[in-house]
């Protein structure tokens, strides 16, 4: 799942980045509301976690131009952070489009869980656990297991089944891989993509050979329902 | 409520009563002076007029009628007794029928009273959009509600001006806050961090401290401003623009800027000395910060007229005509994340204004941008040989 952090507080926007990374999502941070939009211009992110109160673009203009994006199928979701707390602020905020809103300062893994539950509705899930055929990914504590058994995996692999999750029996190309598993700073013409995702099925493989992601030739990759 | 009310109407009554009782009782007494004054009693002589024999005429007494002054007066005092009694009558129902009008008279006087009353019973503190309104003719009751309403606006102005600044600060407040909650959260969770990623939250976790420490101290000294009255001594603005432009020099010089001090002597002014200095100080702060190595600051002061100016000049990178305004306004700055990392509040200016204002004074901006800036504080002059001439500062503003 890729993520975009803005504030205009580099301090606070690199901790979040920071943060979210750890937990398995690829962020890329923008100090601006005008850089942002030229990011959002562009990647069709997931999720954006964007500050209401900014000196060049604010929040609420970020969040309406954002509907405007030709190039996205669907615009991203949007969790507006803000230290403004009056119910005015908040419906402002909401009626801009924003999904969710989270009041500065808060404890961070409040913040994670609302990433969590706002990034669940588009798998159709309800709990914090996705279930596709054997496998479970628990999203919160970032645990995944086969068959009942626990499967070690990197943050970066988590990420990558964390998305074919979202996106059971379809086919999804290398270059969707690369725009929400990876963050700016993956280079698009080495094969990380399909060496990450060869170690992942690697490990996702059950003893009797048998693979969950299969490789469609030529389209990219899809993991079996079930 | 009540007793006003009640008193009015005995007042009423008593006055009503007393003038009516004067009315009757002179009349009573007129009637029976006069009364006593005339008497009519006449003696009638009854008698007969016969003709002698030799032809005279004869007046024969032949009874004397009695005086009828008793009969009169008995009379008289008859009347007199059947005025006073009705008169009496006639003045107890007066009584009671004014204390009754006069109870009605006073309740409908009283009753624009009565709507002041609970119109500022039911506004409270937090809620100060009532106003009372008071129809009717234009008469001092009508002036007592419309006075009533004008300071109203005037609290109302004030509460919501204080109201948006606890706004403001809390929100000012709030971000180092999230800052250093978020990192140190962020940290924590992380059970690879090593010692300079620790290093580093620390690092970022004391700057945002730092950013709270100044702008708590920057609010202390802008509420107490607003609340507590300036001195209004005698001051000599040269003397004190030339003290703090001294200060200035040795930090100014460390990055290579050269402050210039063009001062006029005798430059008095009713006001506080230390606000007017940390007005001026503030303007030389920003200057210092905007200015590159090489250039020069010019604080100059002299007069013009009834008015006393001091002037800051930088060579700095000067102010977009779009931002002039918005640098008086609180919590403004330029470049955030600039102005972060020098940890400002955003209050300087605002301070700046505050105090010029309150010594009946303005500060203007003349700037362009890449051509440097000038500040200017204007506030009135009082002649060098009558610098006791007191002034009533008006903090209001």
């Amino acid at each position: 799942m890729r993520v975009l952090v803005v504030d205009d507080e580099i301090d606070l926007a690199d901790a979040v980045a920071r943060g979210l990374r750890n937990g398995g999502y690829a962020v890329d941070v923008s100090y601006g509301g005008e850089d942002a939009l030229e990011k959002a211009w562009i990647v069709p992110y997931d999720l954006i976690v964007l500050d209401l109160t900014m000196p060049d673009v604010d929040g609420l203009e970020v969040c309406a131009r954002l509907r405007e994006n030709p190039n996205v199928e669907e615009p991203p979701r949007v969790l507006m952070l803000t230290a403004r707390d009056s119910l005015d602020d908040r419906v402002a905020g909401l009626d801009a489009g924003a999904d969710d809103y989270l009041v500065k300062p808060f404890a961070f893994v409040e913040l994670e869980a609302r990433v969590r539950s706002l990034l669940r509705r588009d798998a159709g899930s309800t709990g914090a656990t996705l279930t596709v055929g054997d496998i479970d990914l628990d999203t919160s504590r970032l645990v995944v297991k086969r068959a009942g058994a626990t499967v070690e995996l990197t943050t970066k692999e988590l990420n990558l089944l964390r998305y074919f999750m979202t996106k059971p029996g379809v086919v999804v190309s290398q270059e969707e891989l690369l725009d929400h598993v990876w963050d700016e700073n993956a280079d698009p013409f080495t094969n990380t993509v399909r060496v990450t995702v060869g170690t992942l099925r690697r490990k996702l493989t059950s003893e009797d050979g048998h693979s969950p992601i299969e490789t469609v030739i030529g389209s990219g990759y899809r993991l079996i329902e079930s | 409520m009540g007793s006003i009310r009640v008193r009015l109407t005995v007042l009423y009554s008593t006055v009503l009563f007393g003038l009516a009782s004067a009315v009757v009782g002179g009349i009573y007494l007129g009637l029976s002076r006069s009364l006593e004054d005339q008497p009519v009693t006449q003696t009638w002589t009854l008698g007969q007029l016969s003709r002698t024999a030799t032809g005279q005429i004869q007046f024969t007494r032949t009874e004397m009628l009695a005086t009828l002054s008793d009969f009169e007066l008995a009379v008289n005092q008859r009347a007199l007794d059947q005025l006073e009694r009705y008169s009496l009558f006639a003045l107890l129902t007066l009584f009671v029928v004014s204390l009754i009008v006069g109870w009605f008279v006073a309740g409908r006087v009283l009753r624009p009273i009565d709507r002041i009353t609970n119109v500022a019973r039911e506004i409270q503190a937090t809620d100060l959009s009532r106003r009372i309104r008071l129809q009717g003719p234009d008469d001092e009751l009508r002036d007592l509600a419309d006075t009533f309403d004008d300071m109203l606006d005037r609290l109302d102005v004030a509460f919501e001006s204080q109201r948006r600044f606890i706004h403001e600060a809390s929100h000012e407040l709030r971000n180092p806050l999230a800052i250093m909650r978020a990192n140190l959260d962020v940290a924590l969770a992380d059970d690879q961090a090593d010692v300079t990623d620790l290093r580093e939250t620390a690092e970022i976790v004391n700057r945002s401290a730092l950013r709270m420490t100044r702008l708590v101290d920057d609010l202390l000294t802008w509420a107490r401003q607003e609340n507590l009255s300036l001195r209004t001594d005698p001051v000599n603005v040269g003397v004190a623009v030339r003290g703090v432009a001294r200060e200035f020099e040795t930090p100014a010089a460390a990055q290579g800027v050269t402050v210039r001090c063009g001062v006029e002597n005798d430059l008095w002014a009713i006001g506080d000395g230390p606000a007017l200095g940390r007005a001026v100080a503030n303007l030389l702060a920003n200057a210092l910060r905007v200015s590159i190595a090489g250039t020069v600051i010019h604080v100059r002061a002299g007069r013009q007229g009834n008015l006393i100016f001091i002037e800051v000049e930088d060579q700095g990178p000067g102010i977009a005509l779009e931002h002039q305004e918005k640098i008086f306004q609180r919590f403004w700055r330029g470049n955030k994340s600039q102005s972060r990392e020098e940890s400002r509040s955003g209050l300087g200016l605002t301070i700046v204004r505050q105090i010029a204002e309150a010594h009946g004074g303005t500060v203007v901006l003349d700037s362009k941008l890449n051509h440097g800036a000038t500040f200017r504080i204007r506030i009135p002059a009082v002649a060098a040989d009558a610098p006791t001439v007191p002034l009533v500062l008006d903090l209001e503003k």
